[in-house]
């Protein structure tokens, strides 16, 4: 540990050994946090809100508590700066989801995942940057400006949660909490060059998390490091009364990271390296990071996942058609942004949805809204939902062979901004991540190094069956010894 | 316009029912721990959940399920252990997330029935009725002794909520239509609501009301919601649509939107036959609309012009997970069924002797077959106390009825009229120590006075028998049974005047009054 | 690229979701949505016959209910504090209808 490196860029033990020790305290922690987001971050524009009273008043609690002496009491994450994707609610904050439509909208509740976390100690700093209502891969839909990539400031920082990536990955803060649609972590964590998690459906609760698309999202944490993801998993994970789809976990996922992967049978899938698309220096490090599992004890093992090619056209009906019924909500009476002086409420709906909605939203519920019309639903939703339970069968087959897979996250490195225009090509972008929320299993996003032709981070995809996220955790961790923990991006290494 | 008798000798009127019904007797909402209560001061039980707040997840209420499920028990429908909440999409401003959770296609109660007894004026409503002869079966009925019993299917009832109240301004009368603005309250959003819908195997607006009302008694008598129309805890709409008699094929139907009150379901579906019979005689077209009864102008007036089918976009909540009740969680909620008004009815005629027709309508309100098995309690402590059922029977059935319902805010458990009042009064009519037409007086007094029977007809010298139609029988049979002596009058010997009062003091025991025997007789001899 | 809707059918989903589009935005959303509508046949490239429709990912779950038992609930001014437009407690909206009828 370098004495002078910013508490952002320190992990979770690090600040907590050094909060036991008193040789710094948590009402430092956020300052320093807070002052070095206030002069990097007005490029990189990860945040959309710093909530310095929430962080300044949680951080003199933990000290009161600290200096009781019951360190230990004050949770897994006691002291540890932590910042929220803008679609989770914070009692008291801005929750915009990037959108123009909730703009001035402050939260009355706190999520699930967020409560989570401050029960377990956490600082609370701020909310982060994401594409609007999540719709999008790299952050650019966001009616309040882009996040760029902290590695190459021309190139997007992938998406949806975009700001929760880069914001980890610029050493701002050591944990951020996203969600995970159909890749909304684990691509921009590829981007970006951290770790990523996106937990089994049902996990964690998604209990006042802005929905998307309700079967299908998930949330999860980023770190720069395997045991900084797991000490966040084991806080966010478990059962809550307030989500039906929600499940009692009590794993701990930090258990066993040192266990190595000797005996481990971990599960490639031949048609998805030769996909279309896969980039070649993407395709090099996903084999090599294979073949360096393969050396390091576990065994490889080729399986099939025949259906997983339908994966997205499966996700653009169900993801749609779940979202438009879910922003059916927004319409300027409760909440959200409201056109002024209409006569009749027809119009003052029309004008305040055309305007508060930007264009991907509006497509995304043109396009849900049709493939539900009648005698359309039995065309496209139906058969979504079949594809759903072959693709899933798919995965069951495939992990009665093996303890996990190792694929890649996204088909290559950071694009630049504007690159990528047409919506269906902008689709692409989660092709490999996206069969895993149809299937409702966890994946997670793990940096194998840099392109050999972009220089920039590549991301190995690891999967787990349902309920068994501690798996693809610890093969992370070994991936993770190979490779050295996730850096911070050049640029914002402490020093440089 | 023709009556409706006219009407239905040619058309066949096919109604159906949509039920609504809110379940006010929970603690909490469908999905969502805030309070349900009536009339709190607005927005003050809500929560994220049901103001449809970015984040929120609904979880169902399980005594909610239970409720339905006692319900679809209750009304002989299949209980299905595998069903799924919808969404239903479609945005209007007192549904706080612009979809109705509800279910789809198939609902947690299917295919039930409601055997509905009609007796008196009501049955005379339904065609072909006058012809058909007791036993006989026809179409959905059977003839009984006194009316007939109408075998009514009901679709399914499905568990759903309730939207937000809103309140209209600028307009006439707080009404939507010429209204500048509204105000929206969403304390009642997301109150558990039951949709019961019946098969369209209802023929006359008697038989719509009937089922209502036992609708009402069997939700009653489960204790899931209070039934109040006027507060809007129990509401219906009616679909209506007529037919040539002996087609098959349904006409256009009308939906009969927001009604209030039975009185009003019944006129309303009156009315509209009525309408629609004029339509199609002067060769016009019948429009599917939604229809509004106001009962002031007594008439029906279109609200809403439907062109197409509504496309409500459903598809399965993803948030809440299906439902696969097991046998125990049925069994468990069968167990909890209490007796319903049918077997009531069939145990007050086994047990206390009475008609079908006397036990049916004892169990139309549960405070009247309360009072009457309080009665028969007593009774049963007296000699011969079990004759006394069908005159209490009777007392309850016509004449606290009547009373009732000329005293409307009045209820049997607060009247002056307790069991033991009214068995003491029967007893008394019965012993003929007063004459059925003085038990009538005395019932007036009893709940004008709050006193004993007894009491009072000692206080007005009851004992005296001062009964017209009785002191009469008793004239007739004494003049009948003494010709000659009659003669004998009529042809000048008016003596004998004594003589016939003697005969009939002495059959009354003394009790009749000797004034009325005179000024009886004088009548009759002269 | 197959004609899947028409301009109408989007102005009809325009109508229907109560976002107001111009007639180039209808145009151009046309384009899009039927160019996205193509990519979606792969779900039909496989025999779907018999097979059950997954509509909750967690195949194991059912009956999740909650208890009849009261939660805590918003102050008026809790439940308002987003309101676009308040008035005597409640959310106030424009006129609903525009030229009578009703919804």
């Amino acid at each position: 540990m370098t004495a002078a490196a910013p508490f952002g860029q320190m992990s979770i033990r690090q600040l907590q050994d050094g909060l036991q020790a008193k040789d710094f305290s948590c009402v430092e922690v956020a300052s320093s946090v807070l002052d070095a987001i206030e002069a990097k971050d007005e490029e990189l524009h990860a945040f959309l809100e710093v909530t310095a009273d929430q962080a300044r008043e949680a951080a003199r609690a933990l000290d009161a508590r600290i200096a009781e002496g019951a360190f230990a009491e004050a949770g897994p994450l006691a002291g540890i700066p932590v910042a929220y994707k803008d679609n989770m609610n914070l009692l008291g904050t801005h929750t915009t989801c990037s959108s123009a439509m909730l703009e001035n909208y402050v939260a009355p509740y706190t999520a699930t995942c967020v409560q989570r976390t401050l029960d377990a100690g956490a600082i609370p700093i701020g909310k982060l940057n994401m594409d609007e209502f999540a719709f999008g891969s790299s952050t650019e839909t966001s009616s309040f400006g882009p996040t760029l990539n902290p590695w190459d400031e021309e190139r997007v920082p992938g998406g949806s949660s975009g700001g929760s990536a880069a914001s980890v990955a610029a050493g701002l803060v050591p944990v951020t909490l996203g969600s995970d649609t159909g890749g909304s972590i684990r691509q921009p964590a590829s981007f970006c060059g951290v770790v990523g998690v996106k937990p089994t459906y049902g996990a964690v609760s998604r209990y006042g998390v802005v929905a998307f698309g309700s079967s299908l999202d998930q949330v999860g944490p980023f770190a720069r490091s395997v045991e900084d993801a797991a000490l966040a998993m084991n806080a966010l994970c478990g059962h809550d009364p307030l989500d039906c789809t929600s499940q009692p976990i009590t794993t701990d996922f930090t258990a066993n990271l040192d266990d190595g992967v000797k005996g481990m049978r971990v599960g490639t899938v031949p048609a998805f390296m030769e996909a279309q698309g896969l980039a070649a220096e993407v395709k090099a490090r996903v084999e090599e990071a294979a073949s360096k599992l393969e050396a390091a004890g576990a065994e490889l093992v080729e399986v099939e996942l025949p259906h997983a090619k339908a994966a997205i056209s499966a996700y653009y009906v169900l993801g749609p058609c779940e979202a438009f019924s879910n922003l059916a909500r927004f319409d300027s009476v409760r909440y959200g942004y409201c056109d002024p002086g209409h006569k009749d409420l027809g119009s003052q709906y029309e004008a305040s949805r055309a305007k508060g909605f930007g264009p991907e939203a509006r497509r995304r519920i043109m396009l849900g809204s049709y493939l539900l019309s009648a005698g359309v639903y039995e065309q496209y939703y139906y058969p979504a939902q079949q594809v759903r339970t072959l693709i899933t069968e798919d995965y069951t087959r495939a992990f009665e062979k093996v303890d996990c897979l190792i694929l890649p996250t996204a088909p290559r490195t950071a694009f630049k901004f504007g690159e990528i225009a047409d919506p269906t090509e902008m689709y692409l972008s989660d092709m490999f991540t996206i069969s895993i929320n149809i299937a409702g299993n966890g994946g997670m996003n793990m940096p194998v190094g840099t392109g050999v032709d972009s220089g920039l981070p590549v991301g190995a995809q690891i999967v787990s069956p349902a309920f068994k996220d501690e798996n693809m955790l610890r093969v992370a961790a070994e991936l993770e010894r190979i490779y050295g923990q996730a850096p911070v991006a050049p640029a914002f290494r402490a020093g440089e | 316009m023709q009556t409706l008798e006219e009407v239905l000798e040619r058309y066949e009127a096919v109604i159906g029912l949509e039920v609504h019904t809110e379940l006010t007797t929970l603690t909490t909402k469908m999905f969502c721990g805030c309070k349900l209560e009536f009339g709190a001061a607005p927005n003050t039980h809500t929560c994220p959940v049901c103001l449809g707040l970015p984040g929120a997840l609904p979880v169902p209420n399980k005594a909610a399920i239970e409720s339905i499920v006692l319900a679809g028990l209750a009304t002989n429908c299949r209980i299905e252990k595998r069903s799924m909440f919808y969404r239903k999409n479609y945005m209007y401003p007192d549904m706080a997330k612009n979809f109705q959770t509800t279910q789809g296609p198939i609902a947690f109660c299917m295919g039930g029935h409601v055997d509905l007894e009609v007796d008196g004026p009501a049955a005379k409503e339904r065609h072909g009725l006058a012809k058909a002869k007791a036993g006989e079966a026809f179409e959905n009925v059977t003839v009984t002794e006194d009316g007939y019993r109408a075998h009514v299917g009901i679709t399914r009832i499905h568990m759903e909520e309730d939207a937000g109240k809103m309140v209209h301004f600028g307009g006439e009368e707080g009404r939507i239509a010429g209204a500048t603005h509204s105000l929206v309250d969403y304390n009642r959003a997301g109150t558990p609501l039951i949709e019961l819908v019946t098969e369209p195997d209802l023929r006359t607006p008697e038989e719509a009301r009937l089922f209502m009302q036992k609708l009402r008694q069997i939700y009653l008598t489960l204790g899931i919601s209070d039934c109040s129309m006027e507060e809007g805890s129990l509401r219906c709409d009616g679909n209506v649509s007529l037919r040539r008699r002996g087609a098959t094929e349904l006409g256009t139907k009308t939906e009969l939107k927001n009604i209030n009150s039975f009185k009003s379901l019944h006129d309303g579906l009156l009315y509209e036959i009525r309408r629609q019979a004029q339509v199609l005689d002067e060769g016009g077209t019948i429009y599917q609309e939604t229809r509004h009864w106001d009962p002031s102008a007594k008439r029906t007036i279109v609200m809403r012009v439907k062109e197409t089918a509504d496309d409500y976009r459903l598809f399965p909540e993803p948030d809440l997970a299906p439902y696969d009740l097991s046998d125990e969680f049925i069994e468990r909620v069968r167990a909890k069924l209490p007796e319903l008004p049918d077997a009531k009815a069939r145990r007050f005629q086994e047990e206390f002797n009475l008609s079908a027709y006397d036990a049916r309508h004892l169990v139309e309100s549960t405070a009247t077959a309360a009072f009457f098995e309080e009665c028969m309690a007593q009774a049963s402590s007296q000699k011969d106390g079990g004759k006394l059922a069908k005159p209490l029977a009777n007392l309850i059935i016509n004449d606290v009825t009547a009373w009732l319902n000329a005293n409307p805010g009045q209820t049997l458990e607060g009247s002056p009229l307790t069991p033991g009042r009214a068995v003491e009064l029967m007893g008394l009519v019965s012993a003929g120590t007063i004459s059925s037409k003085q038990g009538k007086e005395v019932f007036a007094a009893v709940l004008e006075e709050d006193a004993d029977p007894k009491a009072i007809v000692e206080a007005r010298g009851m004992e005296q028998v001062s009964d017209t139609g009785a002191i009469e029988a008793v004239v007739d049979a004494v003049l009948a049974e003494n010709p000659d002596k009659v003669e004998q009058y009529q042809g000048g010997k008016t003596g004998l005047i004594g003589f016939f009062v003697g005969q009939c003091m002495k059959q009354m025991q003394g009790k009749g009054n000797p004034q009325l025997i005179n000024q009886l007789l004088e009548e009759k001899l002269s | 690229m197959a004609q899947h809707l028409t301009e109408a059918d989007v102005r009809g989903i325009a109508e229907y979701t109560r976002i107001g589009m111009t007639e180039d935005e209808v145009a151009q959303m046309t384009v899009d949505l039927n160019s996205i509508i193509d990519t979606l046949d792969v779900i039909h490239e496989y025999d779907l016959d018999g097979v059950k429709p997954t509509f909750h990912p967690i195949g194991s779950l059912s009956n999740v209910m909650r208890e009849d038992v009261e939660g805590t609930s918003f102050t008026q001014e809790e439940s308002l504090s987003n309101a676009p437009k308040q008035q005597d407690g409640s959310f106030l909206i424009p006129a609903i209808l525009s030229d009578g009828g009703d919804r």
